[in-house]
């Protein structure tokens, strides 16, 4: 591509609302230059650069979002290497049945053993027990497998609808276009949170039927997930169909995209070589944010008792067990959640911050 | 400006309709029979029919929806499925006050907390009083609001048990009343449910503020020799604020969704809680009732919010 495509995609993502702390006035003028000449006339020394890598190396400086950026990936590695090494960690004892238990077996997250139910911090339980005697740091472990899953499904299924529509939206405009507005109106009206509450509270239990019987995804009481991540995507879609089309938009009133059906290229040319791939930042960034609400909202459905069932693991669930007892016993139980699912949230969101600040032309220096 | 009105009127009832139908469809197609899980054991064929027949379940799906939008129009709700076939209005109106206490205070005191902070650190840019209010700010915002209601519930017992104060952990006293254990009981969730929403506000607030600082008038005041503070008060503050206005709508949104987690982590029986109960217990005329109160209240926030916008700012036409 170009380098005069990928202007064009910086010069317009102002879409997304900033709300990034500016440090100074001064510190504002000097990111968001008052005569739009003076990006026409870039130093030398920019020349070479394409703007994606100036983005890139934007983000790069910017060490809270980098810092973040380690966290997440940190977060997703523990998930899917962590449980299977933390149960090989560990010197096998003998319970009162005589029979020999090895870490295999009392690191699993599903194991419920009330001998060594409300245990502290040891050698055999590195994070302690929870009430019923299970892992702590399993049950963590497999509760950011959960949030993270339902995050993915959630973005993946976001950014197809998101995309498609918005795109449709952006370029053709007309009945699809009016179609958007007014679904994205009734999603102002509905928040996501009392969409979901509603699907999975009506459609749960009876759903537990035959999607418990489904592998993987369906055991250990994950099975509303499936319900959570569609009521999420549902509600969530619009916004992200609506950044697409206001980008879609700016795009379309560029010279490449007429030089490009001047020399007679079709609308599905035009939409999927020219307008799809300059709207990668935007929806890298509108996801991101997006992930941060999908965690949280997971958290927040399981908490309420609707989303992960019993012996599963969910960090709202972890909290809502132990929630109003935090007064009389093992405040340790409840607070080790709620401190892994804020730093997860602020994670996403500091890193969704940092690359919108990254992808923004208006910060560009 | 009425045309702008009606259109939003328009707007806005296609948009009630729309939820009143997701509500409702739900509930029609959801699975079980709740004439059936009513009567429980002590199942009447007969008996059976009649109740069908008196919640209007023997009707095709558009005349249940009919019915039902129509009975809205007279504020009827119809009848409790579980709590004895009591009205949902009375039942609501027994929670309502509650919840309207708890978000009204939070609305307020979010936006008296957010923005002279938001204000204060604009004028203060740079500084250490800017860096850290912002700082906290970034993460009162982005923490969920149950995470921070179990930390606070969390220093108060430890706080308890320190001081000895008996200071009670849940539940929420008479409405509207403000002795001292009524305080006491409404501090920790109030000041909770504000602080998100707070911080989002100093955020905006302070953003607006640095924005209008940078303006030509704002230099020319300066330069005729006013002092900073009518600079800051008189010219500044004003236009800063007008882009505030907006998030009006938003926060009721904020406070809507918060209600579920606060009133859950404390123990309060608001509307959050009953609509909860109700989903659980698939009480589907409390569900539908609740469900269209707090997304009437969330679209009168968003025209309210507008409204104001154009009566305050004159240069924005309506569209």
């Amino acid at each position: 591509m170009s380098i005069q495509d990928k202007n064009t995609e910086m010069n317009d993502s102002g879409e997304l609302l900033s709300t990034a702390p500016i440090s100074s006035p001064d510190q504002y003028l000097h990111e968001n230059p008052l005569y739009v000449d003076n990006q026409e006339k870039k130093p030398d020394q920019q020349k070479s650069l394409k703007p994606f890598q100036q983005s890139i190396r934007r983000f790069l400086r910017d060490k809270r979002a980098v810092i973040s950026l380690g966290i997440i990936v940190f977060l997703i590695l523990l998930t899917i290497v962590g449980p299977p090494i933390y149960q090989h960690i560990g010197i096998p004892y003998t319970n009162d049945a005589g029979k020999q238990v090895g870490p295999e077996v009392y690191h699993n997250p599903f194991r419920h053993d009330l001998d060594f139910a409300d245990k502290p911090i040891s050698a055999r339980f590195w994070l302690g027990t929870d009430s019923v005697g299970a892992d702590l740091l399993a049950r963590l472990m497999q509760s950011l497998l959960i949030s993270i899953s339902v995050a993915t499904a959630v973005e993946i299924i976001d950014i197809l609808f998101g995309v498609t529509i918005g795109v449709l939206a952006g370029y053709y405009g007309g009945w699809i276009d009016q179609i958007l507005a007014r679904i994205t109106d009734v999603m102002f009206a509905f928040p996501g949170l009392l969409f979901a509450i509603l699907l999975t509270g009506i459609f749960g239990p009876a759903s537990d039927l035959f999607l418990d019987k489904l592998p993987i995804i369906g055991q250990y009481g994950n099975a509303r997930l499936i319900i959570v991540s569609i009521a999420f995507a549902l509600t969530s879609w619009p916004m992200m169909a609506r950044y697409v089309r206001g980008q879609t938009l700016q795009i379309k009133a560029n010279q490449f995209i007429e030089a490009a059906r001047t020399v007679g290229s079709s609308d599905f040319k035009v939409i999927t070589r020219h307008i799809v791939p300059n709207l990668f930042s935007i929806v890298i960034v509108a996801s991101t944010l997006n992930i941060a609400g999908t965690i949280i909202g997971e958290a927040g459905i399981s908490l309420l008792g609707l989303g992960v069932q019993d012996p599963g693991s969910s960090l709202g669930l972890m909290i809502a067990e132990r929630a109003q007892a935090i007064e009389t016993s093992h405040p340790w139980e409840v607070l080790l959640p709620c401190i892994v699912l804020a730093i997860i949230v602020l994670a996403f969101s500091f890193l969704g911050d940092g690359l919108r600040d990254a992808f923004d032309p208006r910060s560009k220096d | 400006m009425i045309q702008f009105l009606l259109k939003r009127l328009i707007g806005l009832i296609f948009v009630i309709i729309c939820v009143t139908f997701i509500t409702f469809i739900m509930g029609y197609l959801a699975p079980g029979d709740p004439i059936h899980s009513m009567m429980g054991q002590h199942f009447n064929a007969k008996l059976y029919m009649q109740l069908r027949h008196l919640y209007g379940l023997d009707l095709p799906w558009y005349q249940q929806y009919f019915n039902f939008l129509v009975h809205i129009l007279h504020f009827d709700f119809g009848y409790s499925y579980k709590q004895q076939q009591m009205p949902v209005i009375s039942i609501i109106a027994t929670n309502l006050p509650v919840t309207l206490e708890l978000g009204f205070w939070a609305l307020v005191l979010q936006f008296l907390i957010g923005i002279p902070l938001g204000i204060l650190c604009a004028i203060k840019a740079n500084t250490w009083i800017d860096t850290a209010n912002m700082g906290t700010a970034l993460f009162l915002y982005a923490i969920p609001v149950f995470v921070s209601a179990v930390f606070v519930r969390f220093a108060i017992a430890q706080i308890d048990q320190l001081t000895g104060a008996g200071w009670p952990p849940t539940g929420w006293g008479d409405p509207w009343q403000y002795t001292w254990p009524d305080i006491q009981t409404k501090l920790a969730p109030i000041l909770i449910f504000a602080i998100g929403g707070a911080a989002y506000i100093a955020r905006l607030a302070r953003t607006s503020m640095l924005e209008v600082l940078r303006q030509d008038y704002i230099r020319t005041a300066r330069a005729k020799g006013l002092r900073e503070r009518i600079v800051i008060y008189r010219h500044a503050l004003r236009n800063a604020l007008i882009p505030l206005v907006t998030t009006f709508g938003s926060s009721l949104g904020f406070i809507v969704v918060g209600a579920f987690f606060i009133e859950n982590i404390f123990n309060i029986h608001g509307l959050g809680s009953i609509t909860m109960t109700s989903v659980t217990g698939r009480d589907y005329p409390i569900i539908q009732a609740t469900v269209l109160l707090l997304t009437i209240a969330i679209v009168l926030g968003n025209l309210l919010s507008d409204i104001l916008y154009m009566i305050i700012d004159p240069r924005i036409k309506a569209e």
